[in-house]
C-alpha cells in the first residue's frame, strides 16, 4: 500500500487557506470579537449581586421562585470563589458560540429537512465535525484566528453545531405529514407552512437542540481555554496543568452552576415560546394550583423588575467602573501599554513569566499572562498574539519549534544556563546511576518511564535518541503525560519508596524538596546543555525599545531562579505574584537591577 | 359546461421514467408488470365527472389509488398524465401560485385524521383558511364562528383541539372546510377514524347541510354502506381503475363485474334501493286506483315493507305529477330481501296450510 499523504494535504490546504484567504478569516475574527466583547461588557459593567439578582429575576419568571433563589445562589457561590469575570467571559462565548451556531444550525436544519440531498450531504460533514477530537481543530483555528477569544468560539461553534442542525430537521420532519398537507390543501405556501404550522410545531425539539448545543459549548469552553480564551476554562486548563485540585474543583464548580443555569433557562424558554409548551405548563398549573412555590411573575412584571434591578444599577454608577487617570511618574514607562505574556506551566516559565509581569507592572505596563501548551504558545508568538514568552530552551530541546517557527520570531537571548536534561530516579535507587544501568532492570520499573507532555522537546529527544542510545528501546515505554503529573507520581513514589524512573531537567526545585540521583549519560546522548532563552514576536523589541533591552540585559543565576521557583511553589496557585513581590522585597535592588530606569533612583518600592 | 369538476383521463405513477410507464399501462400493460421495474401506478387512466351539488363518491379498498385520486382533484398531486379541469379550469396548467390561490379560494379539504392544528384553539383552526387568504382578523373570526356554529359547535372556539372528542374534532375540520366558502369539499375517509355511532351522526349532518349548502363534494371511503348513503354517485375503485362508476342503485342491482358484485354482498339493501328500481312498470295498468297509501319513487325498501304491510295489494308508486309509474307487490319485496329473482315454483299440496307446531 503507497503511504496516502493526506496529512500534507491538509497541511498544505491550511496553509493555502492562511495565505488566501486572510482577509475572511480576518473579517469573521473582527465580527466574532465584536460581539463577545460587547457581550461580555453587557455582562460585567454591573455589579455581580446585581446581575445575579436579574438573571435570578429571569429563573423565577421562567421556572418558579425556587429555581429563582437557587439560581441566585449558584450566582453568588461563583462570586465569592473569585470567578465571576471568568464566569462572566465563559457565558459571553458560550452566548456568542451559541447565538452563531443557531444563525447557521437553523436555517441549515431546515434545508436538510425539506431536501433529502442536502441532509444526506450534511450528514457525514455533521459527523466529522462532531466527531473529530477538538484538539485537532484547535491548531487550524489559532492558525486561522489566532489565539484567544475568536479561535476558541469558531471551535466551540464547530462542535456544537451538529446537534443544532440535526434536532432542527428531525423536529420539522416529525411534524405530522397530514398537517402539513392540510396546510397545503388550504393553499399555504411553502414559507408559511413553514413558519405557521412547521417550526411552531418542532419548536419542542428545536429547543432541545439548543439546549444540547448550548451544553456541548460549555463542556467545549474547557477545551477552548487552552488557545487562551481565558474564562472559567482557562481557570480549569491552568489548574490541570499545575495540578491544582482545589483550584479546579472551583472553577468546574463554576462551570456546573452555568451549565445548570443554561440547561434549566433553555429548557423553559422552550415551554415558554413554543405554544404546545405553553398550553402544556398553564394546563400542570390549573391542574396543580398556584402555590407560592410555583408562582411565577407575569412577563410584564418580571421585565420590570429587572428594570428596576438596572436601574438602581444605573442610579449606584456601577455600570462600568470609572477609568482612573492614569498616574504620571518617571517609573511608568509603560502608560498602560499593553503586553501579553504566554507561558508554558514549567516551573522556571511560571517565575520568569511573573517575575516579568511584576517588573513590567511596576514600569507602568498593562501585563497579560496565559498558560499554554507548548504547540499553542510558539504558534500564537509566531502570529504575534503573544508578544514574548521567557521559558525556550534552545538549541537543543524546542529544536523542533525553533525549526518551524524561528523565522517568525526574535531571540531576545538567554538569561540562564546551562540546563541539562537528564533521567532521575531516587536516591534509593542504589544500583542505578547512569543510563546503562537501566538496561534489564525494565521490570522493577514496570517498563515505564514517566514522561511530561509529548509537546516537551526533551519527550522526542528522549524516545528518539536516548533510549536508542543505551539499547532501552522495547523494554521501555515512555510514558506521555504531564510535568504536574510526572511530579505527583514522583511524589508519590518517593513516599512509598518505589522504584521510579521520570523524565527531569536541571534546573528544577524537586532536586531541593527530594532526595534525587540524575542519570549519568556518558555517551552523551542527550546534547549538550540548553540555555533558557526570552523568545519574541517578530518586532516586539522595536516597538517596545525599552522592555527589549531589559529582556536581552536580563540574567538569573541558579540560587536565584530556584529560590524564586521554591517560593512561588510555597506560596500556591493564583498567588504567584505575591510571591515574586515577596521575594524582591527580599532581594532588594534587583528590580532595578533588570528593569532599569533612566535617571532613576530606588523609587520601585513605592510604586509597588 | 355543466359539469363542475372533470377528471380526464387521469393517471398517476410513482418512481422511475413516469411517463414512460403511463405509455406502458396505455398499450395494456398491467399493474404488476411495473411493479415489478419498481414503479408503482397508483391510478391508472381515471374518468369522471361530478355536477354542482352531488355527493361524488369514491370507493375502494386500500391501496386502490382513491386517496392518490383525490389529491390530484386539488393539485396536492401532480398528475403524471391527464387533465383536471374545475368550472371548466384546467388546474393541471396552472402556475403553482394560481393553483395555490384555487385552493384557498375554491377547493377546500377534510382529513382522515382530522389534521387540525394542536398549537391552535378550535376557532384559529376553523379560521384557518380564511388567514391564509388574507381576510382580517375581525371577519375571519365571525365566518370561522358561523361555520362552527353550523356544524354544531357553537360555544367550543376557545377550546383546544386536544380537548374535543373524534366526532368534535373532525366537526372543526368540517368547519374549517366550509369557512372558507369553498364550491368543492374533497372528504378524504373524512368518517373512516369515527366509531360507528358517532358515523353515523356525522353522514347524517353532511346530508342535511349539503341540503341547505348545496356544495360539490367529492368524499373517499372504503365503507360501501358510506359509499350507498352519500353518495349521488359512485366510482368503485380497484388497483389504480375506476371498475364501474353510477347511482348506488346501478352498482347494487347491476353489478359490472365479479368484484364489484362481491363488495356488494354486505351491504344493508334495505336502505338503498328505492321504489323505483324495485316496482314493475309493466304492471301500472293493473294498478288499483284506490285511495290507498302509495310511495314515491324513492321510497325506500324498509318504508316500502311497512306499506306493503298495511295494505291488501301492491303499492302503487306515484311520481311528482301524480302519475302512477309502477307497482310493487309483496312478493317482489321478499324475494329482493332474500336474493332470489326467479317466480314461485308451485306447491305439490296447494290445499295443506302450513301449520306451526310448537
Amino acid at each position: 500500500m503507497p503511504r496516502l499523504p493526506l496529512g500534507d494535504w491538509a497541511d498544505s490546504g491550511v496553509q493555502w487557506l492562511v495565505t488566501h484567504m486572510g482577509w475572511l478569516f480576518d473579517a469573521v475574527k473582527a465580527v466574532v470579537e465584536g460581539m463577545y466583547d460587547g457581550v461580555n461588557a453587557v455582562l460585567t459593567a454591573p455589579e455581580p449581586l446585581l446581575l445575579a439578582g436579574i438573571l435570578a429575576v429571569l429563573a423565577w419568571w421562567l421556572r418558579g421562585l425556587v429555581a429563582g433563589v437557587l439560581a441566585f445562589g449558584g450566582f453568588v457561590l461563583v462570586d465569592s470563589l473569585d470567578l465571576w469575570e471568568r464566569a462572566m467571559s465563559t457565558l459571553a462565548l458560550v452566548l456568542v458560540a451559541t447565538l452563531i451556531a443557531l444563525v447557521l444550525s437553523v436555517p441549515l436544519g431546515i434545508w436538510a429537512a425539506r431536501s433529502r440531498t442536502v441532509s444526506a450531504a450534511l450528514r457525514p460533514v455533521l459527523d466529522l465535525l462532531q466527531t473529530m477530537p477538538s484538539m485537532v481543530l484547535l491548531i487550524p483555528a489559532i492558525l486561522f484566528f489566532g489565539l484567544g477569544t475568536a479561535a476558541g468560539v469558531i471551535a466551540t461553534l464547530i462542535f456544537a453545531l451538529a446537534p443544532g442542525v440535526r434536532m432542527t430537521e428531525l423536529g420539522i420532519r416529525q411534524v405530522d405529514a397530514e398537517l402539513v398537507e392540510a396546510a397545503e390543501a388550504f393553499g399555504t405556501t411553502r414559507r408559511d407552512t413553514l413558519l405557521r404550522v412547521q417550526l411552531p410545531l418542532a419548536l419542542p425539539t428545536i429547543m432541545a437542540g439548543i439546549n444540547q448545543v448550548i451544553m456541548l459549548s460549555l463542556s467545549m469552553v474547557v477545551i477552548a481555554g487552552m488557545v487562551g480564551t481565558g474564562g472559567l476554562g482557562g481557570a480549569v486548563n491552568e489548574a490541570i496543568g499545575q495540578l491544582d485540585i482545589g483550584f479546579g474543583f472551583e472553577a468546574g464548580v463554576g462551570i456546573v452552576v452555568l451549565a445548570i443555569y443554561l440547561d434549566r433557562i433553555t429548557g423553559a424558554l422552550g415551554a415558554q415560546i413554543s405554544p404546545l409548551g405553553r398550553r402544556a405548563s398553564a394546563k400542570a398549573r390549573a391542574a396543580s394550583g398556584v402555590t407560592v412555590w410555583s408562582h411565577r411573575p407575569r412577563p410584564v412584571v418580571a421585565v420590570a423588575g429587572v428594570a428596576v434591578l438596572a436601574l438602581v444599577a444605573g442610579g449606584l454608577g456601577v455600570f462600568g467602573p470609572s477609568s482612573g487617570t492614569a498616574e504620571a511618574s518617571a517609573t511608568d514607562i509603560g502608560r498602560g501599554k499593553e503586553i501579553k505574556l504566554g507561558y508554558i506551566p514549567w516551573d522556571e516559565g511560571i517565575a520568569s513569566t511573573f517575575l516579568w509581569k511584576e517588573l513590567l507592572e511596576r514600569r507602568g505596563f498593562e501585563v497579560s499572562t496565559t498558560q499554554y501548551a507548548a504547540g499553542p504558545l510558539y504558534t500564537g508568538l509566531a502570529t504575534g498574539q503573544i508578544d514574548f514568552q521567557t521559558d525556550s530552551w534552545l538549541p537543543t530541546t524546542h529544536a523542533e519549534y525553533w525549526k518551524k517557527y524561528g523565522k517568525q520570531l526574535d531571540d531576545l537571548g538567554s538569561w540562564y544556563s546551562p540546563t541539562s536534561l537528564e533521567l532521575t530516579v531516587p536516591a534509593y535507587m542504589k544500583d542505578v546511576n547512569s543510563l546503562a544501568d537501566l538496561k534489564g532492570k525494565s521490570s522493577a520499573f514496570k517498563g515505564k518511564i514517566v514522561g511530561i507532555e509529548p509537546s516537551a522537546g526533551m519527550m522526542g529527544l528522549l524516545k528518539d535518541k536516548v533510549l536508542g542510545a543505551y539499547g532501552l528501546k522495547g523494554s521501555y515505554d515512555v510514558v506521555d503525560g504531564s510535568t504536574p503529573a510526572m511530579l505527583a507520581e514522583l511524589k508519590r513514589a518517593y513516599a512509598k519508596k518505589e522504584p521510579i524512573v521520570v523524565t527531569l531537567w536541571s534546573p528544577h526545585w524537586a532536586y531541593s524538596d527530594y532526595k534525587l540521583k540524575k542519570l549519568k549519560d556518558p555517551k552523551g546522548a542527550w546534547g549538550k546543555g540548553d540555555s533558557v532563552h526570552t523568545l519574541s514576536r517578530k518586532g516586539f523589541a522595536s516597538d517596545n525599545p525599552e522592555v527589549g533591552a531589559w529582556l536581552k540585559d536580563f540574567s538569573m543565576t541558579e540560587k536565584q531562579l530556584t529560590g524564586l521557583e521554591s517560593q512561588i511553589s510555597k506560596a500556591g496557585k493564583g498567588k504567584e505574584q505575591d510571591a515574586v513581590r515577596a521575594w524582591l522585597d527580599r532581594n532588594p535592588g534587583l528590580a532595578d537591577k533588570w528593569a532599569p530606569v533612566a535617571g532613576q533612583g530606588d523609587e520601585d518600592q513605592a510604586a509597588g | 359546461m355543466s359539469s363542475r369538476l372533470e377528471a380526464d383521463h387521469l393517471y398517476k405513477v410513482f418512481g422511475r421514467r413516469p411517463t414512460e410507464a403511463v405509455e406502458r399501462l396505455r398499450t395494456g400493460a398491467d399493474r404488476e408488470e411495473l411493479r415489478a421495474d419498481g414503479t408503482t401506478a397508483a391510478v391508472i387512466d381515471a374518468s369522471f365527472t361530478v355536477e354542482p351539488g352531488q355527493i361524488f363518491v369514491v370507493m375502494g379498498l386500500s391501496g386502490s389509488g382513491k386517496s392518490t385520486l383525490l389529491r390530484m382533484l386539488n393539485g396536492l398531486l401532480e398528475p403524471t398524465a391527464g387533465h383536471v379541469r374545475f368550472d371548466g379550469q384546467d388546474l393541471t396548467a396552472l402556475s403553482d401560485r394560481d393553483l395555490r390561490a384555487v385552493r384557498a379560494r375554491k377547493i377546500s379539504m377534510v382529513f382522515q385524521h382530522f389534521a387540525l392544528f394542536p398549537h391552535r384553539s378550535v376557532l384559529e383552526n376553523a379560521a384557518y383558511g380564511l388567514a391564509v387568504q388574507g381576510v382580517p382578523r375581525a371577519e375571519r373570526e365571525k365566518r370561522a364562528a358561523e361555520a362552527l356554529e353550523l356544524c354544531g359547535l357553537g360555544g367550543w372556539e376557545e377550546s383546544w383541539p386536544d380537548e374535543l372528542s373524534g366526532g368534535m374534532q373532525q366537526r372543526v375540520g368540517l368547519a374549517r372546510a366550509l369557512a372558507t366558502d369553498a364550491d368543492l369539499l374533497l372528504m378524504d375517509e373524512s368518517f373512516s377514524a369515527l366509531d360507528p355511532l358517532i358515523r353515523r351522526d356525522m353522514q347524517d349532518q353532511l346530508l342535511q347541510l349539503q341540503q341547505t349548502l348545496k356544495k360539490t363534494i367529492v368524499f373517499i371511503t372504503h365503507d360501501l354502506n358510506e359509499a350507498m348513503r352519500l353518495g349521488d354517485r359512485i366510482a368503485v375503485m380497484r388497483d389504480g381503475r375506476i371498475v364501474q362508476t353510477g347511482s348506488a342503485e346501478d352498482i347494487l342491482l347491476r353489478p359490472e363485474n365479479d368484484y364489484v358484485a362481491s363488495f356488494i354482498q354486505d351491504v344493508d339493501r334495505t336502505r338503498v334501493l328505492t321504489a323505483s328500481a324495485l316496482m314493475d312498470t309493466g304492471a301500472t295498468a293493473d294498478a288499483p286506483r284506490c285511495a290507498c297509501e302509495t310511495a314515491a319513487p324513492d321510497t325506500t325498501f324498509a318504508e316500502l315493507c311497512a306499506l306493503s304491510a298495511r295494505l291488501s295489494h301492491p303499492v302503487r308508486v306515484v311520481d311528482g305529477g301524480g302519475r302512477v309509474v309502477g307497482a310493487v307487490d309483496r312478493r317482489s319485496l321478499v324475494g329482493f330481501l332474500g336474493d332470489e329473482a326467479a317466480d314461485p315454483s308451485p306447491c305439490d299440496r296447494p290445499e295443506e296450510k302450513v301449520t306451526a307446531h310448537a
